[in-house]
């Protein structure tokens, strides 16, 4: 009877919570289809016109792929970044590992402001002008650490044998490392690789303060929202969402299936 | 088990972790020593005056609004990491405990795929719900729940929300991490000599989650104190929080030397809660 | 592996897109703007015309351009836009270059807008007016009694309180309230500054929310405030089509005309391409894709811009209403550093509150 009463209790609030976290995206998608210019009730549509918009607008389309090409690039080296340092860190026994290991996490600890904004006064005072290049550097000292303690985490002892035995026969160390200890760390390569894409597809504030011209999405989409009334911004967002969630799923069937087959 | 290093072995570790280093110095750590001398700095009829003083730091403490922005900040914080965590807990228990195994995978999954808009449209979103003749109201009226429209968008209610709706999904992750990794034998062994449900949980699932409850709680503290589109977006200028200032002083005055000022305060203020938590959120390693 | 495979078919893809956009421009002109001027329908014609690619910057405040050109180097940037008021300091600061007074059609300007104290030294042409427009009183007349809207003063009595946005930005609003308390903005002084504060401060608790230009037009439009104080012609005209309702007034205490400049910088860059792009702006046909942009809408400088709008564009922009509320507008307060720093820190108290 108890049991009966505590599962409804738990069906509910599953139920609820779930709720709470579909509604913005589900009041988004519903106003993307807005007829009229203002995002209140009652609705008149559905309308596909500011979709249209949004696929004509040329800014918009260019800031994607900004944000994809950074959001790539960056992701690439902090993975190599963050990969290598656990290596060397897991399996040797450097001198101050301890300070070392904090001062590679502790970006971690920092507010994206504060990293943003140190990255530009520096680069300001040193004469760097702001661009993409900017924005990735901000993003891979955000993302490395990510990586770095993902990767860190999972190296265990059991992975070390396999490497000594490649040693054995033979292998160098960097033939080690690459034809060993990479293939067996590829989960949490990949999913660290992946964890920083999304930080960097929709981080805002670095790229906000890092960027000048060319500009990655969601700071174009903060421009628009302050360039005019209009529900473009909706269904630009709800563009995102869409590609975003086709982009995971792909990724579950294509990579995480396979990692786990092998 | 360890290798016995040679000579020649460490030279070869360090260029593995030569590159990450190099780039941690050269991006994070410079950055943030050019941070410190422009908070040293002063800015009069807008140029940088490149004399040594304590003026940014005298001001912080002198006007009284940036102190305002300062408890605002911790305020608002401190309510979105408690309510984050009353609500996360149980979802995250739900679905560790209640949840099938073979479902647990596409609950999480789920609960995460709302969070792939951008986040600056999310805040947007919540806006149109919550303004006085945003959908929520127009429910409430219909209903019959309220008479007059609730006053929610533009005061730190929605602001809270905006956050909240983030950080359940985050915590909620962290926790449930967590609760997979506890052994139910220790809830077994404690239910046989005789603890009831409610003792249970008090006594061992709860301490046994605690590390979890940190990590995301820091997690929480770190990404809300630092934000500033979602107070931006919710908050209606209302009240000012911390990062807001910070960015008031960049893109209003173009004051760097007050930002930097500011900024380290603001990491003073994150890196005093991060020793508070520090013995929660070591790194360690898989065995 | 298929993984890279994939994501090298996309960026193949997404580079191949991007690279067809960008193949046609050849020359490149960077302009500090304000948000109007990010229109398309006002940028594109004169990309097209001229062949040029123009980068557009945005920044909020006179204070954020000083900054953003003294992080730049020389030749950095080519076309400035700025608040009329705050010419003169940037030709002092040798920011601005000279302009030929004769490549531009300044006859056909309101005279109020040629403000040569402000354009003009020792004889030289730095800047012109491309837009003007009010910093007043916006509400919905539906909802509010509009007689009440032409005492500025009923809105620090408690009579629409909860009802109220306020303008974000501190000198026009603090020169309103300046001139509710029957101040000449031009003249404020430290002094002026309590009075002033009790009274922003009084506003403040009438007021739902303190908005920038978007907001501003968000929540009037969507009914989440009933009177936009601040407001103007900037907040209604651009919805006038779809919320006749809107409204603006000058009230009995008169408004506050603000104005946007354009020069050229003393170091562009492009200066031939510049001095073009000015031309444009201030040319018919620029000043009518400018003043009707869809960041907001403002009045044209140039006259000869009521050929190419709309009746209903004129009246939403109160065109034949010029010459009285040209008399009746006062400029922005011109404060210096300190009255300045004072005057920031009073707004950022406020917000507070």
């Amino acid at each position: 009877m108890r049991r009966q009463a505590g599962s409804w209790l738990s069906g509910f609030y599953l139920l609820l919570m779930y709720g709470f976290i579909y509604l913005p995206v589900t009041v988004l998608v519903l106003f993307s289809f807005q007829g009229g210019r203002f995002p209140i009730l009652p609705f008149n549509g559905p309308s596909l016109k500011w979709y249209r918009q949004v696929l004509a607008d040329s800014k918009l389309t260019d800031a994607m792929f900004n944000s994809l090409l950074v959001a790539v690039c960056s992701s690439f080296l902090a993975v190599i970044l963050g990969f290598l340092a656990a290596f060397a860190l897991a399996r040797f026994s450097l001198p101050a590992r301890a300070l070392q290991r904090a001062l590679l996490t502790a970006p971690l600890t920092v507010s994206y402001l504060i990293i943003g904004l140190g990255l530009l006064i520096m680069f300001n005072m040193l004469g760097v002008g702001r661009s993409l290049w900017t924005v990735g550097v901000g993003h891979v000292v955000i993302n490395a650490p990510l990586c770095f303690a993902i990767i860190y985490s999972q190296m265990g002892a059991h992975q070390v044998n396999v490497e000594r035995a490649a040693r054995d026969l033979g292998a160098s160390l960097v033939t080690t490392v690459w034809l060993v200890t990479l293939p067996m760390m590829m989960p949490s390569v990949m999913a660290s690789f992946f964890l920083s894409m999304t930080f960097s597809w929709d981080e805002f504030i670095i790229a906000f303060l890092l960027s000048r011209f060319d500009v990655t999405l969601p700071v174009e989409i903060w421009s628009l929202l302050r360039s005019g009334l209009n529900p473009k911004t909706n269904a630009a967002g709800s563009l995102v969402f869409l590609v975003s969630v086709i982009f995971i799923v792909l990724m579950e069937l294509l990579v995480f299936r396979r990692i786990k087959r092998g | 088990m360890r290798d016995k290093l040679s000579r020649e072995h460490e030279v070869r570790a360090w260029r593995f972790v030569l590159p990450a280093l190099l780039w941690t110095l050269i991006f994070f750590v410079m950055p943030f020593g050019f941070m410190v001398v422009m908070s040293l700095w002063d800015r009069i009829d807008n140029v940088i005056v490149r004399t040594w003083n304590l003026n940014q730091y005298r001001e912080f403490l002198l006007k009284p609004y940036y102190w305002q922005a300062l408890v605002n900040s911790l305020q608002l914080t401190v309510t979105v990491t408690l309510v984050s965590l009353v609500l996360a807990y149980p979802l995250a228990w739900i679905i560790a405990m209640r949840v099938p195994e073979r479902w647990q995978r596409l609950a999480l999954l789920l609960a995460i795929i709302p969070f792939w808009t951008s986040y600056v449209v999310r805040s947007y979103a919540w806006l149109l719900i919550l303004a006085r003749n945003g959908l929520l109201n127009k429910a409430l009226l219909a209903t019959g729940l309220v008479d007059l429209p609730l006053e929610i968008a533009a005061t730190r209610y929605a602001t809270v929300t905006g956050f909240v709706h983030f950080f359940v999904m985050l915590l909620t992750l962290t926790i449930y991490a967590n609760l997979k990794q506890l052994s139910p034998n220790h809830v077994r062994a404690a239910a046989d000599l005789g603890a009831g449900p409610v003792r249970c949980f008090l006594h061992i699932t709860l301490p046994l989650t605690l590390p979890g409850i940190m990590v995301g709680a820091f997690l929480t503290f770190v990404l809300c104190i630092g934000d500033y589109i979602t107070p931006q977006i919710l908050g209606g200028g209302n009240e000012l929080v911390l990062p807001q200032v910070i960015m008031m002083q960049i893109s209003r005055r173009a004051d760097f030397p007050s930002a930097a000022a500011l900024s380290i305060v603001l990491m003073l203020v994150v890196s005093l809660v991060y020793l508070l938590c520090a013995r929660w959120l070591r790194l360690e390693r898989a065995r | 592996m298929k993984t890279s495979a994939f994501i090298s078919t996309l960026l193949c893809t997404v580079t191949g897109l991007s690279l067809s956009s960008a193949v046609y421009a050849v020359d490149e002109i960077n302009a500090l703007v304000w948000c109007d001027h990010t229109d398309p329908e006002f940028i594109e014609p004169f990309e097209k015309a001229n062949n040029v690619k123009v980068n557009l910057k945005e920044f909020e405040g006179t204070g954020a351009a000083l900054s953003i050109i003294e992080q730049s180097q020389p030749g950095d940037w080519d076309v400035l836009v700025v608040d009329g008021v705050d010419v003169p300091r940037l030709v002092k600061a040798g920011i601005l270059g000279q302009m030929p007074a004769e490549a531009l059609p300044l006859d056909d300007f309101f005279p109020e807008l040629l403000m040569e104290d402000k354009h003009v030294h020792d004889g030289k042409l730095y800047a012109v007016t491309e837009l003007f427009g009010y910093n007043t009183i916006a509400f919905d007349r539906t909802r509010v009694d509009p007689q009440d809207m032409t005492d500025m003063t009923v809105l620090w009595s408690d009579k629409y309180k909860g009802r109220i946005a306020l303008y974000d930005w501190y000198l026009p609003m603090i020169g309103l309230v300046s001139m509710g308390l029957g101040k000449e903005t031009a003249s404020l002084s430290v002094d002026d500054l309590p009075e002033i504060r009790d009274t922003l401060f009084k506003l403040k608790e009438n007021t739902a929310q303190v908005t920038d230009v978007v907001a501003s037009q968000t929540v009037l439009a969507t009914g989440e405030v009933d009177i936009l104080f601040g407001g103007g012609e900037w907040l209604t005209a651009v919805l006038s089509e779809e919320m006749p309702d809107l409204d603006w007034v000058l009230p009995e205490q008169g408004g506050l005309r603000w104005s946007q400049s354009v020069g050229v910088f003393a170091d562009a860059g492009n200066p031939e391409m510049a001095l073009k792009f000015v031309q444009y702006i201030v040319s018919p046909a620029g000043q009518a894709a400018l003043a009707t942009s869809s960041c907001y809408w403002a009045m044209p400088a140039n006259r000869q811009t009521a050929e190419l709008l709309t009746a209903q564009q004129k009246s939403a922009l109160r065109w034949d209403e010029q010459v009285e509320y040209l008399s009746r507008a006062q400029l922005y307060p011109e404060p210096g550093g300190e009255l300045d720093e004072a005057m920031q820190d009073l707004w950022n108290e406020m917000l507070q509150q």
